[in-house]
């Protein structure tokens, strides 16, 4: 129980954590104190004055500590002369407040005066208008008419564009400083500031890039006025005028919980279409932020570029026939291939299409296969033995815990888990990066470890056995429910720790609560499987499993990948279809030609290739069948993010004519396989399914997932001014599945992970997944066309040399069966003997590292 | 380039705080002396050395009004308009110097011939003798507009002769 | 004698004029507040006065207007300030002529007129659309959109009065 102190508010006693913010505490009981500038997420300015309140103390004695009473008994209080800010006070023992009298009124009162001084009466043309704390506040507590002369209302620029996607209204902006303190409190970036002063003062940006950090919408969200706009919404529509409908972001293992605004469009044929994406409070994922990525990232739902009827190949050719006909034809080929057929799903695919996919093949065949693409994870085991705990919020890590970051590079593979972790170490929690190359989040970090690609298991390996040598085992975990605890001492005892994986080692291994997130930065899946092992290994041995705020998080590649590798998918798989190609693909939202050149040959001898996706793409235009499916914004689902929270997502937009959900495509087929079960009507009956037969799973019913609980702080409720304009969450908090760790009966697992490292001749390239690229469907969005990069690799300056590179040059890259034209950058990320290559961001290139011969191309 | 010019200055500048930021005001000075006003480039400069960002130098250039961040005339001429130095008359002294030199009298400017540039300030700490009178930092104290123009006419002179000798010279 | 004064009311009526009006040929005139269609304003120089803020779809008992807004350009103007009305439809069908969007506008943009002519074949016709509601430019005035000098209209709501 955290320790709490008695305050008194408007004459009732309150009991309230200490070293709460007094705004939050009266928050906490319901009594509203006007604020502007102060918000629940950052630190207090003190800045706009609004949340002016009578303040005073109880009197104690100053040596027996009593409190001291007047003649009637009643406390005495010593009140301030002044009112005082209210936002600028941490709750304490005897402190007395009062918010209800009429000094207070005055002061709002003369307060909001002030603000509309310099505030345009644009209401009919602001965004905000309708959803505005200022607007909300005037209503409240404002005068209603103002001493000043309307003449001498101050004027200031309408348009002032921050980056390519806030602009700024100076006219509308009172000045709050809460977008300034967002971007360097939250965000580390501090490109927002004040300058002049007193009349002139104004929020601008001289750095360069401008405002541009992946988290820029947020600040429109916090703006207690119309004063920030993003440019993807301007002029949208009004608020009230919008349907807001709960969804789930697809573009990353987060599992962002957003709530899309709706309402009917012109533009898209008089039907309902997302008009933006908002963030919606879930405390325990994206508490209430999300990356512009998220939330520019819709435009794809609605592109032009949309499959939208069944496409069939005649004579060479992709010709549109009905569903009827595409169906049957698949289906009589399943039929025929039987066991030949091979099954792989995409990692953005929703758990009702996974499983629907999944019953498909087992009808098809006993013994399907089920691929993963891209095909570059593993370590599903890892994550059900040694997941994070359920309950576990990584807003509560602090001082006393410690985060390990593992061939990750959080900011681009999972934004909201970098912003978390960044908060965690300024909390005071120890953070340990470990990746190849150097990442953004390396300056937050305690210590940082570089290994060589392929060596990443082994950092975890010595980490645990520092855990033997130091004496931080669980032991009793160890000895009541683990296997091959024996083996894996016997290996950790033989190993050599490097010092500086030592000190990590120790500070990591002091900490109370010890959470790894474990990505796939730079391997292939057997690595990658290595790795999770290890981790595992590490947090198994340690005893940082089966409780909430320890184990295991997966930073997938894919906003999904967690349901897919929970109905039987597996990268593998995919490995195993490689090498021995089979007759008959059926591929559902995966696109294993457009993102690793080798998986050409594996095509070649295909009899029938049959594609599920949104979009025509590299492996869709080699199909024989494509089925057009629909986008998360256009059917209801669940995702399953990397921290194992199923999520629910529902029907936000309207359907693209001619489209399905890709569960209902696959349902139809299997009836149409060997007399297949009849199709379900909703995919609720799949989850309902699903529930019954996978056993982690049992407990995800929708009603279940839809369930939602009160969090603090309240967003968007009647106070729009307090939180901003993040949606309340009424579309359900998800549930985690248990892992084993936290079944007291379940046994664990342990084995040693491969002692050599992989290693490889030469230049070595490496592929390097980036938020902003132009994988479909992100690509499709035009609003974040300039923020995607023309396609580049970095190179070591060393190599760079010995190649005669230089910054900016066209070079020539050849890795495997990849052979690409690149623009060369020379910029310190690149260890010696790599190339890092982003993909998706042109050319098909390599899924995992690859030696290679880079070439410079004379002009 | 402040950093390779002045190397020892820099050095001792830092020495004197306990962090790289705090040392942003002192290096703005030193900024504005080497290029006359915080330029766009110098102000990146300023921000490389503190390790802060370019915006949060320029919020600090632009708070403070001894800091230029526009080019100013030889002779930097700032005037308190603030309430009290107001109660006192400054604000007429203002207007009226501001004829006298032909700028314009509600927010100032600097002179066509490049040598006087006159803007209001917030408070010069110096209440109980305005008007005042700040030229490149040194204060001329309870002045009437009769005195500023003796005061002008002599910097003016000045200046004539500094030209002249900058001539010979050639 | 009931009966005389019977026949004399009869007779008197039958001397007088007709009162009924002899639709289509002949029309009434209105009385200047009566309210009939929308129109849409335009100000003198040709810009639409409509900014798009859809505070009359807002106000309208009946949901009979639909407007989606979009962003002025210099090169592109509508309306003075950022904001225009890209579509704008009125549901006559619906409309029950209340006048509560006239109320709700801000910049005096849709006003109810005196047409009352108002009678469809199909349903799809009584949905007026911004061409049909929006009044002809005044002459000598460009049509929209214009192109304008940047800085010259920022601001939505042009000449506005003291709200005091």
């Amino acid at each position: 129980m955290t320790e709490t102190v008695k305050i008194t508010i408007d004459g009732q006693d309150y009991h309230v954590p200490k070293g709460m913010n007094l705004v939050d505490a009266a928050k906490l009981h319901g009594i509203e104190i006007p604020t502007f500038c102060y918000h629940p997420k950052m630190s207090p300015a003190g800045m706009c004055r609004m949340c002016l309140v009578e303040l005073g103390s109880v009197q104690k004695d100053r040596e027996s500590g009593e409190v001291l009473v007047d003649e009637n008994g009643e406390p005495l209080v010593r009140w301030f002369p002044t009112l005082q800010t209210a936002c600028t006070q941490t709750v304490h023992d005897g402190m007395v407040v009062r918010t209800q009298t009429e000094r207070v009124a005055e002061g709002r009162s003369s307060i909001v005066e002030f603000l509309l001084t310099s505030h345009p009466l644009d209401c009919p043309t602001c965004d905000k208008g309708g959803e505005c704390g200022l607007q909300e506040l005037t209503m409240e507590y404002g005068p209603g008419e103002s001493k000043f002369r309307y003449e001498d209302k101050h004027h200031a620029e309408k348009h002032v564009p921050l980056g390519d996607l806030i602009i700024l209204d100076r006219e509308r902006c009172i000045l709050c400083a809460r977008c300034v303190r967002y971007c360097d409190e939250l965000v580390g970036e501090p490109v927002l500031g004040f300058h002049n002063r007193g009349r002139d003062l104004v929020i601008e940006t001289v750095s360069d890039p401008p405002f541009d950090t992946v988290f820029s919408g947020n600040t429109t969200d916090i703006c207690p006025v119309g004063a920030l706009t993003t440019a993807d919404f301007r002029f949208g529509a009004r608020p009230w005028e919008m349907d807001p409908v709960p969804t789930i972001c697809p573009h990353c293992p987060v599992g962002c919980n957003l709530t899309a605004d709706t309402r009917l469009s012109a533009d898209f044929g008089g039907k309902r279409a997302i008009k933006r994406i908002m963030p919606r409070q879930n405390e325990a994922v994206n508490e209430i932020w999300i990356c512009d990525k998220g939330r520019f990232g819709h435009h794809h739902s609605r592109a032009e570029g949309r499959l939208r009827q069944p496409l069939m190949r005649r004579d060479g050719e992709l010709v549109p026939v009905s569903w009827d006909e595409a169906l049957a034809t698949v289906a009589e080929k399943l039929v025929q291939h039987g066991s030949k057929a091979f099954f792989a799903a995409g990692h953005s695919l929703a758990n009702e299409d996974l499983w629907e996919l999944r019953k498909l093949a087992r009808q098809t065949s006993r013994r399907a296969k089920l691929g993963l693409c891209p095909a570059t994870v593993s370590g599903a085991q890892a994550v059900q033995q040694a997941g994070v705990g359920v309950g576990t919020r990584l807003q509560d890590l602090g001082a006393g815990d410690a985060l390990l970051v593992i061939a990750s590079d959080l900011y681009e593979h999972a934004p909201l888990w970098w912003l978390q972790v960044k908060q965690a170490a300024e909390r005071g929690a120890t953070v340990v990066v470990a990746n190849a190359r150097p990442t953004k989040l390396d300056r937050y970090a305690a210590h940082t470890v570089r290994y060589r690609y392929g060596e990443a298991a082994r950092v975890l390996h010595n980490f645990a056995a520092m855990a033997l040598r130091n004496d931080k085992l669980d032991a009793e975990l160890l000895s009541a429910r683990v296997e091959g605890w024996d083996a894996l001492e016997e290996e950790l005892k033989g190993s050599r720790v490097p010092a500086e994986q030592k000190s990590a080692a120790e500070a990591l291994l002091e900490a109370q609560n010890l959470v790894v997130l474990a990505g796939n930065d730079g391997m292939g899946f057997e690595q990658h499987a290595e790795l999770m092992q290890a981790a595992a290994n590490l947090l198994i041995v340690s005893g940082h499993v089966g409780r909430a705020n320890n184990g295991l998080v997966a930073v997938w590649p894919g906003a999904n990948t967690q349901g897919a590798l929970d109905m039987g998918f597996t990268s593998e798989a995919v490995g195993e279809a490689w090498e021995k190609p089979p007759a008959m693909w059926v591929l559902a939202e995966a696109d294993p030609l457009g993102e690793d050149a080798r998986m050409a040959q594996a095509f070649d001898q295909a009899d029938f290739v049959v594609v599920a996706a949104q979009f025509l793409t590299a492996t869709a235009r080699r199909a024989d069948v494509v089925l057009p499916v629909q986008s998360f914004a256009e059917r209801e689902g669940t995702f399953t993010n990397g921290m194992r929270r199923v999520q629910r997502f529902y029907v936000a937009q309207s359907p693209l004519e001619g489209t399905l959900p890709a569960w209902k495509a696959f349902a139809r087929l299997t009836e149409r396989v060997k007399d297949g079960p009849k199709p379900f009507v909703a995919a609720e009956q799949v989850m309902q399914e699903i529930t019954e037969k996978l056993a982690p799973y049992a407990e995800m019913s929708y009603a279940n997932l839809a369930h939602v609980e009160e969090q603090f702080p309240p967003i968007r409720r009647d106070d729009l001014y307090y939180g901003g304009t993040a949606y309340e969450n009424t579309g359900g908090l998800g549930l985690q599945w248990r892992t084993d760790a936290e079944s007291p009966r379940k046994r664990l697992s342990v084995r040693p992970v491969e002692r050599s490292a992989r290693r490889w001749e030469g230049l070595l390239a490496v592929p390097l997944r980036v938020l902003y690229d132009r994988a479909l469907p992100f690509a499709a969005s035009a609003l974040m066309d300039g923020h995607v990069p023309a396609p580049y690799a970095e190179l070591n300056a060393e190599d760079a040399a010995a190649l005669g590179v230089a910054e900016g040059d066209r070079i020539a890259l050849e890795a495997g069966a990849a052979r690409v034209e690149l623009t060369a950058r020379v910029n310190g990320h690149a260890p010696q003997g790599v190339v890092l290559v982003p993909q998706h961001l042109g050319d098909v290139l390599i899924a995992a590292p690859e030696t290679c011969v880079v070439q410079k191309i004379e002009e | 380039m402040l950093a390779e010019k002045y190397p020892e200055r820099i050095k001792q500048i830092f020495a004197k705080y306990p962090d790289k930021r705090s040392a942003v005001m002192p290096l703005l000075y030193l900024a504005q002396e080497e290029y006359g006003w915080l330029t766009e480039e110098a102000l990146r400069e300023v921000a490389g050395l503190c390790d802060i960002d370019p915006t949060q130098a320029r919020s600090i250039a632009g708070f403070y009004t001894m800091f230029a961040e526009k080019p100013k005339g030889k002779y930097w001429l700032q005037v308190c308009t603030d309430l009290p130095c107001a109660l006192r008359g400054a604000d007429q002294f203002f207007h009226e110097l501001c004829e006298y030199l032909g700028v314009d009298p509600e927010h100032g400017g600097t002179t066509d011939d490049g040598l006087f540039t006159v803007e209001p300030v917030m408070c010069l700490a110096a209440c109980d003798k305005a008007p005042v009178l700040q030229n490149n930092f040194h204060f001329h104290e309870n002045l009437n507009i009769e005195h500023a123009k003796q005061l002008i006419e002599k910097w003016r002179a000045e200046a004539a002769a500094e030209e002249d000798k900058d001539d010979e010279a050639e | 004698m009931n009966l005389i004064r019977g026949f004399a009311t009869t007779i008197k009526h039958l001397l007088e004029e007709p009162v009924t009006v002899q639709y289509p040929e002949e029309e009434r005139p209105v009385r200047e507040r009566f309210k009939g269609r929308h129109v849409l304003k335009r100000y003198e120089n040709g810009l639409e006065r409509c900014i798009g803020c859809a505070l009359c779809a807002a106000a309208c008992p009946a949901g009979a207007i639909w407007v989606e807004a979009a962003e002025n350009t210099d090169e592109e103007r509508y309306s003075p300030g950022e904001r225009y009305a890209k579509v704008y439809e009125i549901n006559m069908l619906r409309c029950i002529f209340c006048g509560y969007c006239a109320d709700a506008c801000p910049t005096q943009a849709i006003v109810l007129e005196h047409e009352y002519r108002l009678s469809f074949t199909d349903r799809r016709d009584a949905i007026y659309t911004k061409a049909q509601l929006l009044e002809p430019p005044p002459s000598g005035a460009a049509d929209t959109p214009q192109q304008t000098e940047p800085g010259q209209f920022t601001r939505a709501i042009p000449e506005m009065e003291d709200p005091r």
